[in-house]
């Protein structure tokens, strides 16, 4: 069994900040979801992931985009890419990096779910055949495009010809967010519960991804595996477990609530 | 009850060559000790790319060499992989055929169609395609091995008329199974008259439910071979030792680091949203099968996946007799276990284990004929006819029963 061999120290670099573990679920309306998997390449498999976790062979990314209705942070849009991994015998993803449209998203992604998000321009455009996604960096400075290597876009991408799905078919798999709790630092185990009304498969194709800007220069989604999108509303119930990055889930779990 | 035991072929890490050299010498000695213990299958996996966990791509090569170093026991595919990414249908039943004659007709063949992303997106197949190809492959492989002019038409396979030769040595044709992991494959394998090849951990009662559910259907199925085989055949686990403790002591961090290796596997259902994969196979059937006294909230505890399945086989005689009772009582015809995994357990327990299960446990299921049978050298060639020969074709009989065998009809499907 393999772990992650990052630097817990480094990958915290932007870790969010939990003050207080909340006890009531966000409820989000009106999503229009798209989750995208791309096979990385080796170089993205134990390196990206710190040693609490394991991760998967081939080694995956998971992309997350969600264009919001109603939330109690607004309307917004946001963005999450995931590494797929294992925590203990379980399923889930390490979030490297995020990013929401508005200030309000962001601060609540970051507080209440250790989100590693940061403010960006989000755009989730649905058309009759497809869906394009782009993320470009918001009130970005000449450092931060220097040290990103560009000023293009974060993360652009297009899928075709949905293909309906029933709303069963997709599989949701939970984050862990490492973030600095009451705690200490620990993974944040972030589950949501899906209630989809419409699922549609569809062939994608990456036009841009700007890994660094994501925080993770390693991660190189070259075999897109599969995309979709779904109409849906969202509920993220409050923290139950945080986990030792440093440990594995069987000795490192600690419940929240 | 039969008894079997099964091959993943999980090589340890750091692999080297002399690691997986290892794997599979200690794992053809175990089938040499099985074989003269009584044992009554050998069945070993087709997987691809799953490092750690099975690395054992090429079964057919693999039970070739059982088969040419043991005398009784039955060499099975646990199972041929049906997509045709990674199998022709012709190359499986002519390199099954092939199998059968050099094993003197002791070929069992498994079928199955992958779980996992890691594998079906490694050959660049469609998962959505798999269970189409399954029940297709199952279909034409009997007729090829019956007929002495087979052509196809299929959705997924075709083939002009020709004659797949060699027949196979048992006719009318080995005995085939499906195997299960997720709910409702025993649905599938009992409308098609296939054995049920249980790779998945499953507790008692869901294993009585579905085996009910399987007897039920298969009684009255519309077979794809020749002959119905209505067995149910489940996976365990086996360490044997007098002291329960010292078996404890060595079995269990065995089952345990299979099972989380098993668990780290990439299902195509995280991977690919299809209707043809509702579940995350081996590792969602093993997670079910974990005692989750806490409910929802347990079974969403990263920490909480530390039990094991009801009724796994290690312990001491005693305990693995009163456990596999169990078993019989819920129907099941057969048990295969894993001997060891990424070679945690010496060889030498794991052959001691094998030695005392034969010695003490596989007497209380068998009658007095079955025991003296185990005891006689099986070297003869079973008297069974070359196939292809007489007109009736008989659907329903038992795997090694004498039966002639008929041309299946050419140009069937669609």
């Amino acid at each position: 069994m393999i772990s992650g061999t990052a630097s817990v120290d480094e990958l915290a670099a932007g870790a969010a900040e939990i003050a207080a573990f909340g006890t009531e679920p966000v409820r989000l309306g009106g999503v229009t979801g798209l989750s995208l998997v791309a096979e990385l390449r080796r170089q993205a498999r134990e390196d990206v992931l710190p040693p609490g976790l394991h991760p998967i062979v081939p080694p995956a990314m998971s992309l997350l985009a969600w264009d919001v209705s109603e939330s109690p942070w607004g309307p917004f849009s946001a963005v999450f890419i995931r590494v797929v991994c294992r925590s203990g015998a379980r399923a889930r993803t390490f979030c490297v990096g995020a990013a929401a449209s508005t200030a309000e998203a962001v601060a609540g992604l970051r507080s209440q779910f250790g989100f590693p998000a940061q403010r960006a321009d989000v755009v989730l455009r649905r058309h009759y055949d497809g869906i394009d996604l782009a993320v470009t960096p918001a009130d970005e400075t000449v450092d931060n495009a220097v040290a990103r290597n560009g000023t293009g876009p974060m993360l652009e991408l297009s899928a075709l010809d949905p293909d309906p799905l029933s709303v069963g078919d997709l599989q949701h798999v939970g984050s862990m967010n490492l973030a600095h709790t009451p705690l200490g630092l620990r993974l944040v185990q972030v589950e949501t519960h899906h209630e989809p009304s419409r699922v549609e498969r569809l062939s994608a194709r990456i036009d841009a991804f700007d890994a660094a800007a994501w925080g993770q220069p390693l991660l190189d989604p070259y075999w897109i595996v599969s995309c979709s999108v779904s109409l849906e509303d969202i509920e993220i119930p409050a923290i139950r477990f945080v986990c030792d990055p440093l440990k594995p889930a069987a000795e490192g779990t600690e419940r929240v609530q | 009850m039969k008894f079997g035991i099964f091959f993943e072929l999980s090589v340890p890490r750091p692999f080297s060559r002399a690691n997986e050299w290892l794997t599979y010498h200690n794992a053809l000695e175990q089938c040499r000790v099985a074989d003269e213990l009584g044992f009554d299958h050998v069945w070993a996996v087709e997987h691809h790319f799953l490092e750690e966990y099975s690395h054992c791509p090429a079964p057919e090569v693999f039970l070739t060499a059982v088969a040419a170093q043991t005398q009784r026991i039955r060499v099975g595919h646990g199972a041929v992989v049906c997509v045709p990414e990674m199998n022709n249908p012709i190359r499986v039943a002519e390199r099954a055929a092939a199998l059968d004659i050099v094993s003197n007709g002791r070929l069992e063949l498994g079928t199955a169609r992958s779980s996992t992303w890691t594998e079906l997106g490694g050959f660049c197949a469609d998962p959505d395609d798999t269970k189409k190809t399954w029940d297709e492959f199952v279909r034409v492989i009997p007729q090829m091995w019956t007929s002495d002019d087979f052509g196809w038409e299929g959705a997924r396979f075709e083939m002009p008329a020709r004659n797949v030769i060699p027949k196979p040595f048992q006719a009318p044709h080995p005995p085939m199974w499906v195997t299960v992991t997720t709910p409702g494959t025993e649905l599938d394998a009992a409308e098609r008259g296939l054995g049920c090849l249980g790779v998945s951990a499953a507790p008692f009662a869901e294993q009585e439910r579905r085996t009910a559910e399987y007897y039920r259907r298969v009684a009255d199925c519309d077979p794809v071979g020749s002959f119905v085989n209505d067995q149910v055949h489940t996976l365990n686990f086996l360490y044997c030792h007098e002291d329960y403790r010292q078996a404890a002591a060595l079995g269990l961090p065995m089952v345990g680091a299979f099972s989380m290796s098993n668990a780290h596997l990439y299902f195509t259902r995280e991977a690919y949203p299809t209707r043809a994969y509702q579940t995350l196979g081996n590792a969602g059937a093993a997670l079910r099968s974990r005692g989750t006294p806490n409910g929802a909230a347990a079974a969403d505890d990263p920490s909480a996946a530390k039990g094991l399945p009801e009724g796994v086989g290690v312990g001491d005689p005693d305990h693995l007799v009163r456990t596999i009772r169990k078993w019989e009582d819920v129907g099941v015809t057969g048990i295969n276990f894993l001997l060891n995994a990424m070679e945690m357990i010496p060889q030498e327990q794991v052959l001691d284990s094998l030695r005392l299960f034969a010695a003490e446990v596989i007497p209380q299921f068998q009658t007095p004929a079955e025991r003296a049978a185990r005891v006689q050298a099986p070297t003869t060639v079973p008297e069974v006819g070359p196939a292809g020969g007489a007109a009736s074709t008989p659907k329903v009989g038992r795997p090694g029963e004498a039966a002639s065998t008929a041309a299946a009809p050419v140009g069937a499907g669609r």
